[in-house]
């Protein structure tokens, strides 16, 4: 999978990830003879960044976190790249005045520690060679101010028993609108819909698959709900009652997103 | 960022390795801050010049990178961890002062001017009003951008001294007239004696990254500087826009979304909350750097008085300031010791003292975290009388 970056720090460097989700300071959260993180609020703790792809949202702490980074390289434990969701002035600088090849603009939601990440900043870009991403659409019926979840049935790929909205692989060649209207007629029987409108992909991670959810919010004020062999059954739901169902990953971010609370 | 031909070569490392790596630096900031080009600057001032700031790492980067580049503009030094002359009756030891040496030889190597001072625009570093600089020491931008009116974001160290070696900066923040409007009104009721550098405390405290607007704020330069430098130590803004009672400036309010009132006896209350101990291994006063009035008055109220030895003292100035008040000096040396190049805050105090006073607001903020001591705020009138009898 490759996902774009904007390149702070020229190069390209690569390595098994080591992430943390929360904020790291470089000084006194990592140990600059060992190349072990000991910032206790980190996931990560214990784990060494040496040679690794260091992933975590952004810096915080001193200024002289910079030269923290300047130290781990001298010492020969720096990490191979750094991945931030948004860099700041002291990982940057450190990056730089360490030629530690650095990318930011990356959701970091998407990247598990152990994962093998090649950073390419001269390219703006970070590619996971064993993480494929598979693009579908997921769309909300909506009819009465309630939203159709359907309940996956045993025979399909992924997700059995789990409930969904109407949704499906956006096929080779396929654009994601005409996906949306495709699955529609497919999975409820019906294309007398209207649509309300479409947001930006929502990109989850799960084992080795990236998600790239692309929302669809239809409405459908009558007529006959037909599922076919993909669902067992179907619900009319209240939007907030979602989250009460076990639905499928990210079902519940895309609901919000179309709808909000 | 829109970089020209000659910037585009640089990044490519057409004039070598140093020059390229400053560049780089440059760009990465101003990428991150939405900066649309590099403008011009008039000077520089770096930081990062004690060992005790920047560790064994800054040594190997500076002699590493003293190797690739020289300074293009004027780059003024800010202090470093020892008195280059009076070092060992400071109390720091050999290592110390070996490393520190190593940092000295680098920065001369980079062609910087080795001023030593947090007040460079005391010792010929003076900018003009509207001139834009990348100066790092915070006291110094705070001054630079509120009393003399030049323009600069507070620089990290590298980024200050990347900026000397291209002589341009990213044109973000500061730079722009539109980021250099108050957001905050803050009324002062009035400054009881000898608590300026508290006030600047509390509005840092209050302003957070808001640039504040005070009326009515009549202080003599010397009082500017001891209230930015504490303003900068609590807040996150390197600027703050007054006017005084008669100057009749205009400033634009368009921008204020709040007015704050600050009472006198909310200063009172944060000197008694800095009060401390009661009695200190050190009095330590030039934080900033004293000037040479400050030397001047401090020193006419010393004297004909007598030393009283319950601590050490530090009066901490700029080579330049003690070099233009060769009497005042002698006067203040029968009370303690006059140290250049250095200060309490980036000196190693914690290997010599556990207990320091001082009349600084930013000292309040670095004394106990940097320099691990017990901190006791008093007046500059309360010291001098504490030391003398």
């Amino acid at each position: 999978m490759l996902i774009n970056a904007r390149k702070i720090k020229s190069g390209s460097g690569s390595g098994k990830a080591v992430v943390c989700s929360c904020p790291l300071s470089l000084l006194g959260g990592v140990d600059t003879s060992t190349g072990k993180i000991q910032d206790a609020e980190c996931e990560s703790k214990g784990l060494s960044i040496s040679n690794r792809v260091l992933c975590f949202p952004f810096g915080k702490g001193s200024t002289v976190g910079s030269y923290a980074l300047y130290q781990l390289k001298i010492n020969n434990m720096a990490p191979s790249a750094i991945i931030n969701e948004s860099a700041e002035p002291i990982i940057a600088t450190g990056a730089i005045i360490s030629d530690i090849p650095m990318v930011d603009g990356v959701d970091i939601s998407l990247l598990r520690t152990g994962d093998s990440i090649v950073v390419e900043a001269d390219d703006s870009c970070v590619n996971l060679p064993d993480v494929i991403e598979k693009h579908v659409v997921t769309n909300i019926v909506r009819r009465d101010r309630k939203i159709l979840l359907l309940r996956r049935s045993p025979r399909v790929g992924s997700y059995r028993g789990l409930w969904a909205g109407v949704s499906g692989f956006i096929e080779p060649g396929e654009s994601d609108d005409a996906a949306a209207r495709r699955e529609m007629e497919e999975e409820i029987g019906t294309g007398k819909v209207k649509l309300v409108r479409k947001t930006g992909a929502v990109r989850f991670r799960d084992s080795d698959t990236v998600w790239c959810v692309h929302p669809y919010l239809f409405d459908m004020p009558a007529g006959k709900i037909t599922i076919d062999w993909e669902h067992e059954s179907f619900e009319w739901v209240s939007p907030k009652d979602v989250s009460r169902y076990p639905t499928v990953p990210g079902l519940q971010q895309v609901v919000y997103k179309l709808i909000g609370d | 960022m829109h970089l020209n031909r000659d910037e585009e070569c640089i990044l490519a490392g057409e004039e070598g390795h140093g020059r390229q790596k400053a560049m780089e630096l440059l760009v990465a900031l101003g990428d991150i801050y939405g900066a649309k080009r590099l403008i011009p600057i008039s000077s520089a001032q770096v930081s990062g010049a004690s060992f005790k700031t920047i560790g064994d790492a800054g040594i190997l980067f500076l002699e590493d990178f003293s190797q690739k580049a020289r300074v293009s503009v004027r780059a003024s030094l800010n202090p470093l961890g020892l008195d280059l002359k009076r070092w060992r009756s400071m109390g720091v030891d050999e290592d110390f002062h070996s490393k520190q040496a190593r940092i000295v030889r680098a920065y001369s190597a980079l062609k910087a001017e080795p001023l030593y001072t947090c007040t460079p625009y005391l010792a010929g570093n003076r900018p003009r009003k509207g001139q834009h600089l990348a100066w790092a020491e915070s006291s110094a931008t705070v001054f630079a951008n509120s009393y003399l009116g030049a323009m600069t974001n507070r620089e990290g160290g590298p980024s200050a001294l990347a900026a000397a070696i291209i002589g341009k900066t990213a044109e973000y923040g500061l730079h722009l007239s539109e980021n250099r409007k108050p957001r905050l009104r803050i009324e002062i009721e009035s400054i009881p004696e000898g608590l300026v550098p508290l006030a600047g405390y509390v509005v840092g405290k209050v302003a957070g990254k808001r640039i504040p607007y005070i009326e009515g704020l009549d202080l003599s330069a010397d009082e500017h500087k001891a209230f930015g430098a504490a303003m900068a130590a609590t807040g996150a803004v390197s600027m703050y826009v007054y006017s005084g009672k008669r100057d009749g400036r205009r400033i634009d309010v368009s921008q204020i979304e709040e007015t704050i009132p600050l009472p006198a006896s909310e200063l009172t209350e944060c000197s008694q909350s800095l009060s401390g101990d009661s009695e200190w291994d050190l009095v330590a006063l030039g934080c900033p750097h004293c000037s040479p009035s400050e030397l001047r008055s401090m020193a006419k109220f010393l004297k004909g008085r007598k030393p009283r030895a319950s601590s050490d003292v530090w009066f901490c100035t700029s080579r330049h300031a003690f070099a233009s008040c060769p009497r005042e000096v002698a006067t203040l040396r029968k009370f303690g010791k006059v140290l250049c190049d250095t200060c309490m805050v980036v000196s190693p105090i914690e290997k010599m003292y556990k207990s320091t006073a001082s009349d600084s607001g930013k000292a309040m903020v670095y004394l106990p975290t940097l320099g691990k001591q017990r901190a006791s705020f008093r007046p500059t009138r309360a010291l001098l009388e504490a030391i003398s009898c």
